[in-house]
């Protein structure tokens, strides 16, 4: 493009406000975690430099190890749970279907909804006294399954999953009824020609021709359950005794009840690392797949 | 090109009918009920917490006590007045409001100028640039807490109206500029040249011809970023203390502190926050469903 040497300085002022921001907000604040991380401040006093040691402390913690396999069970329920439920739902809609747009509707809506809304919500919901749960068991005359849903550390990180799981299927329930529009119809019409039954069809057909799509949604809904932090706080904040704290709630109990901010800092490194480098191992299953 | 398709797929699929099979066959028929059937349970789970929580805020709390699961006797808007009084709700509401208004008029103005450069002009350092705010997208928002909070506190800015505005902008620009970024490269090539022919500059012609051109990107964007900022935590808990800066999110997490036992007046509070939110998804939920779709397959 002719212009564009006259324009260099164009460019730069287009760029510049945008870049200044973003650089400033988002990525300075990773570098200065790993300042802080090397550091001891209790965010008024002077600051110790203090080497290793936090990330040391954090790695001898069993706490901090507890918060990671939660993390890592929030992950697998979204996965397992998720994914099936909103493959199953999207196999089923994606067919002559009378009000198909408002099942869609009301398929995604959960996902809009603020999650705090949702949290304080699905408390009440499992609230053992006048949750619908727990007075739903008892009006059926199934009183004794009865539970304290979110009070017991038995029950906790079962019933926040299943709300995570709520949350989300209808995010890949549209990205799978998005993905099976695309398979071509007179591939599915050759089959039935041939003699493929409808569940031979879905299986030997359909879902190889959307695998590439349920694969994404996989790496989105790890990447998206690692981020898991505003509905623990609210739920649970990471009670009882520990049993729902996942690594953000332990970053920021660490940090803001402790006022450990180095300590903190060390925290969120590791939080940026573990979420980096599972994205990028899915990715790389991705990639080898789909050749 | 290829993220052009990506998106431009979304448009097509919310937009386009269900199916292409015609006709009808027996086996069809007595599927369908089934179908039906889980179709219909799947919506009662997913619909049924939030309608539970709306009929039941009508109720008094004895007669919540007596019935939680149907409809009211009589339907009473004292817990909904109780709810704003003693709630602070006017207050959240206004915070959100500002706050989300003038963080994505500032993304998407300054997202739209970036991206124009980045589609449309060759340069050096393009690629970078465009890598580098992806990257964003992949940048886990929690481990960004503590740092923020630190250097928010060394410039000062913790606790003031303007505080939340920074962090909203910087991570909302990196979908803003993927999706419209994709969007513009789509746009021939011969556009500017007939531009600058009749002598319009290069401000000129991204306010005049290309910002106009990306109108239903700019409208997938602007309502993205919006619910994204309306229903952000994370930062607002960490960056802001003072009762009267609080947005709705901040708020009413301690809102159901202060209620604990108070249920139906909770209820009332939340299905006022969830009303706004509800309708603008009923009214918009194509260009909805484009954003979070498209921006979740990238990022």
């Amino acid at each position: 493009m002719h212009i564009l040497q006259r324009n260099k300085l164009a460019i730069f002022i287009g760029l510049i406000p945008a870049l200044i921001i973003y650089l400033t907000f988002s990525i300075i604040p990773i570098v200065i975690s790993i300042y802080y991380s090397f550091m001891e401040w209790n965010g008024f006093g002077p600051m110790e430099f203090v080497g290793l040691q936090n990330f040391i402390d954090i790695a001898k913690d069993p706490i901090f190890w507890k918060a990671v396999k939660n993390n890592i069970y929030v992950v697998l329920a979204s996965v397992f749970g998720q994914i099936p439920i909103a493959l199953v739902l999207a196999l089923l809609l994606n067919r002559k279907v009378k009000g198909a747009k408002l099942f869609r509707t009301i398929g995604f809506m959960p996902v809009v909804i603020s999650t705090v809304v949702i949290s304080l919500t699905w408390n009440m919901f499992y609230n053992s006294e006048i949750g619908f749960i727990n007075r739903f068991l008892e009006g059926i005359g199934l009183g004794s399954l009865t539970q304290n849903w979110l009070g017991d550390p038995k029950w906790a990180m079962i019933s926040v999953c299943i709300t995570i799981i709520w949350q989300f299927v209808g995010l890949y329930f549209i990205i799978f009824l998005a993905a099976l529009q695309n398979v071509p119809g007179e591939v599915l019409e050759a089959a039935e020609i041939d003699g493929a039954s409808g569940w031979k069809r879905t299986i030997f057909i359909t879902i190889p021709m959307i695998w590439d799509s349920i694969l994404i949604s996989v790496i989105l809904c790890i990447s998206g359950s690692l981020r898991t932090f505003d509905l623990i706080y609210v739920m649970t904040n990471g009670g009882p005794a520990h049993s729902t704290e996942v690594m953000a709630i332990y970053m920021y109990e660490k940090t803001f009840s402790s006022m450990k901010y180095g300590y903190g800092s060390a925290v969120s490194l590791y939080i940026f690392v573990f979420s980096l480098l599972l994205i990028w191992i899915s990715r790389l299953l991705l990639q080898r797949k789909s050749k | 090109m290829e993220n052009n398709q990506v998106v431009s797929e979304h448009e097509r699929n919310i937009s386009s009918k269900v199916d292409t099979t015609k006709g009808f066959n027996i086996k069809k028929l007595i599927k369908s009920p089934i179908i039906y059937l889980s179709l219909i349970i799947f919506s009662l789970i997913n619909v049924y917490p939030i309608v539970w929580m709306v009929i039941n805020s009508f109720k008094s709390q004895q007669e919540f006590s007596l019935d939680p699961f149907f409809l009211p006797d009589t339907w009473r808007w004292d817990n909904y007045i109780d709810a704003w009084q003693t709630a602070n709700l006017g207050t959240y509401f206004f915070n959100s409001i500002f706050v989300a208004v003038i963080s994505v008029v500032v993304t998407v103005l300054f997202g739209a100028l970036s991206s124009y450069f980045l589609a449309r002009f060759t340069f050096k350092m393009n690629k970078l640039v465009y890598v580098l705010f992806i990257f964003g997208m992949i940048i886990p928002i929690h481990a960004t807490l503590v740092p923020m909070f630190i250097l928010m506190n060394n410039l000062g800015l913790l606790n003031t109206g303007w505080t939340l505005l920074f962090p909203y902008v910087a991570f909302n620009l990196p979908l803003t500029i993927f999706i419209l970024t994709s969007f513009m490269k789509a746009f021939p090539k011969d556009i500017e040249e007939s531009a600058i022919m009749d002598g319009c500059g290069i401000f000129r012609i991204f306010w005049s011809i290309i910002l106009p051109m990306s109108r239903p990107a700019i409208a997938t964007v602007t309502i993205l970023n919006f619910i994204h900022c309306w229903n952000e935590f994370s930062f607002a808990l960490v960056l802001i203390n003072d009762e009267s800066l609080k947005t709705i999110p901040l708020g009413l997490a301690n809102f159901s502190g202060q209620y604990n036992t108070n249920y139906t007046g909770q209820m009332a509070g939340l299905t006022m926050v969830i009303i706004p939110t509800i309708l603008l998804y009923v009214l918009l939920e194509k260009h909805i469903v484009k954003g979070m779709t498209a921006g979740a397959v990238k990022g």
